[in-house]
């Protein structure tokens, strides 16, 4: 009984911090998310490297690069905000986004801002297309009626960033070689 | 007490290092919509405007539930869409059971990317021609124009569609006879559509589609288009124009859709129509114009569509108080539609 409690107990406290969950407001009063990382003993090329490797292998589909210096890369991004329940939903928008990453020698930083929404409809095809081409920033406050789908939408966002946030930092950390199944090692199962 | 935390812990991990395989396949994607609506035409007259749905007087009635599935894995995908209700059974063209009893398929289609610029796509789908669909999620307007109503609501085909630039594209297709799931005349209509993005917010659809059809056979060039002004005022515009072959019947239209946004949630549209069946021999085609204001209420998955709409035609087609022939009619109507 007091494992269901403590299962209980920790299930409530999960959901307790992903209501939590939420960006933070940069100068300009835009939403931010931000980390600064530990590079483990990386030098900046590597770092460099390896996030340009991550953001054109893993996410070429949905962010373009347009800015590369010795020392950082910004770039231009979006993520679909998907209504799922269960197993099945659809796409309900996009949220596009600007990223930059710098690198010193040992550590690293990247942020994600100047999110800006367009909401998806449904075709005539039954494909989910963009109903604007008009984005609108992720700050403003919504009208009454349209309250909790946006904060919804932002938690989702959040969601989604801190997904990204947390790939790229895995993938940097650890060694980013990307196997084709030429390197994967055969297993033999004939001798045994 | 560690043996229940370490699975859990354990379980977590493994749901984080799937959800870090790179897949090529999408999640089944599961969406839909209901509708119901109250109707009040101001002559008391039932089916008085002659157009799709809706089509009763001071009855609260159903639309339909439509339910859509789609799934994409590599370059190949699939769309399934069925409806049920009225909306989508008696009131659509189609009814496979026969009786008023069926459903109706939407959408049930194969598609497949060949590139990034080239996709084949086969199977019963949503025309390409006009501005208005049977779903009420897709369109502002809650009652449908004559434009709609004349013109088809399906095509089952074949079609290729090459992407030029992101402001070019081009589709073309082979099809069935409009509105049917088998071919009663074969594959015996061609049909193209060329897309055109001049500006950011502007999007133009040229649309041709010539063989056998409703009417028996024919062509109709159609144009839909519609440009977001700024981002409170939309304007969009349906013309088109159909020629039977063999006879001097068809029909010509024309319907402009300008709406503003009044904030987030509201929307005002009003839809301006102009109708001619044309004339054939000494026989006159008749004409309409036709008025139709709406808004758009939206809160969550919900949009309510309160709407008037009134509609002229100098024959006097339509019915008054006392049933006698009137050149004018108009309805209310406010309509819920969820969409999921």
């Amino acid at each position: 009984m007091k494992y269901i409690t403590a299962i209980i107990f920790v299930f409530f406290t999960l959901n307790l911090f992903a209501q939590q969950k939420q960006f933070s407001l940069d100068e300009r009063r835009k939403y931010i998310y931000y980390e600064v990382a530990d590079g483990r003993a990386l030098n900046k090329d590597t770092l460099l490297n390896r996030a340009q490797v991550f953001i054109n292998k893993f996410y070429k589909k949905t962010i373009r690069q347009v800015q590369l210096s010795d020392t950082s890369i910004i770039a231009k991004g979006k993520v679909i905000i998907d209504k799922t329940v269960l197993i099945a939903g659809h796409p309900s928008g996009e949220v596009s986004y600007s990223i930059t990453f710098q690198a010193r020698n040992g550590k690293y930083r990247f942020w994600l801002t100047d999110f800006e929404y367009i909401p998806y409809q449904r075709d005539r095809y039954g494909n989910y297309v963009a109903s604007t081409k008009n984005s609108t920033p992720l700050e403003k406050t919504p009208s009454k009626l349209m309250a909790n789908e946006w904060k919804d939408m932002v938690v989702a966002t959040y969601d989604q960033v801190q997904k990204f946030g947390n790939e790229l930092k895995a993938f940097i950390n650890t060694n980013p070689s990307i196997h084709s199944v030429k390197d994967t090692k055969l297993l033999y199962i004939e001798k045994w | 007490m560690k043996t229940i935390l370490c699975a859990v812990l354990g379980m977590a991990s493994t749901t984080c290092a799937l959800a870090q395989t790179v897949s090529t396949s999408s999640p089944l994607e599961f969406s839909g919509s209901v509708d119901t609506y109250f109707k009040y035409d101001f002559a008391k007259q039932p089916g008085n405007i002659k157009t799709y749905f809706d089509s009763e007087n001071n009855s609260v009635s159903l639309g339909m539930i439509d339910l859509l599935l789609k799934k994409k894995t590599g370059k190949a995908s699939f769309v399934g869409e069925l409806s049920f209700g009225p909306r989508g059974q008696t009131e659509s063209i189609p009814d496979a059971a026969g009786g008023g009893s069926s459903f109706h398929i939407q959408n049930l289609y194969i598609n497949y990317e060949f590139s990034d610029k080239f996709s084949m796509t086969a199977g019963y789908m949503g025309t390409f021609i006009g501005y208005e669909i049977i779903s009420p999620v897709g369109n502002f307007n809650y009652s449908t124009s004559y434009l709609f109503g004349a013109g088809p609501f399906q095509n089952a085909g074949i079609k290729a569609t090459y992407k030029f630039s992101d402001k070019v594209s081009l589709m073309a297709g082979l099809f069935n006879d409009w509105n049917l799931y088998t071919a009663t005349k074969g594959v015996s209509s061609v049909g193209g559509q060329l897309t055109i993005t001049p500006l950011e917010g502007w999007t133009a659809y040229l649309n041709v589609l010539s063989g056998a059809d409703v009417y028996g056979y024919g062509t109709i060039e159609d144009l839909t288009t519609s440009y977001q002004f700024t981002k409170l005022f939309k304007l969009g515009l349906n013309a088109a124009n159909y020629d039977m072959k063999g006879s001097d019947n068809g029909y010509a239209g024309a319907a402009l859709y300008p709406q503003i946004a009044l904030n987030d949630a509201v929307s005002l549209g009003l839809r301006a129509e102009y109708f001619k069946y044309k004339d054939a021999g000494t026989v006159k085609g008749d004409q309409y114009t036709a008025l139709t204001l709406s808004a758009n209420i939206k809160t969550g998955g919900l949009t309510l569509i309160p709407e008037v709409r009134l509609d002229h035609n100098g024959d006097q087609p339509f019915l008054n108080k006392n049933g006698l022939a009137a050149p004018n009619a108009g309805q209310f109507s406010i309509a819920a539609v969820y969409a999921f």
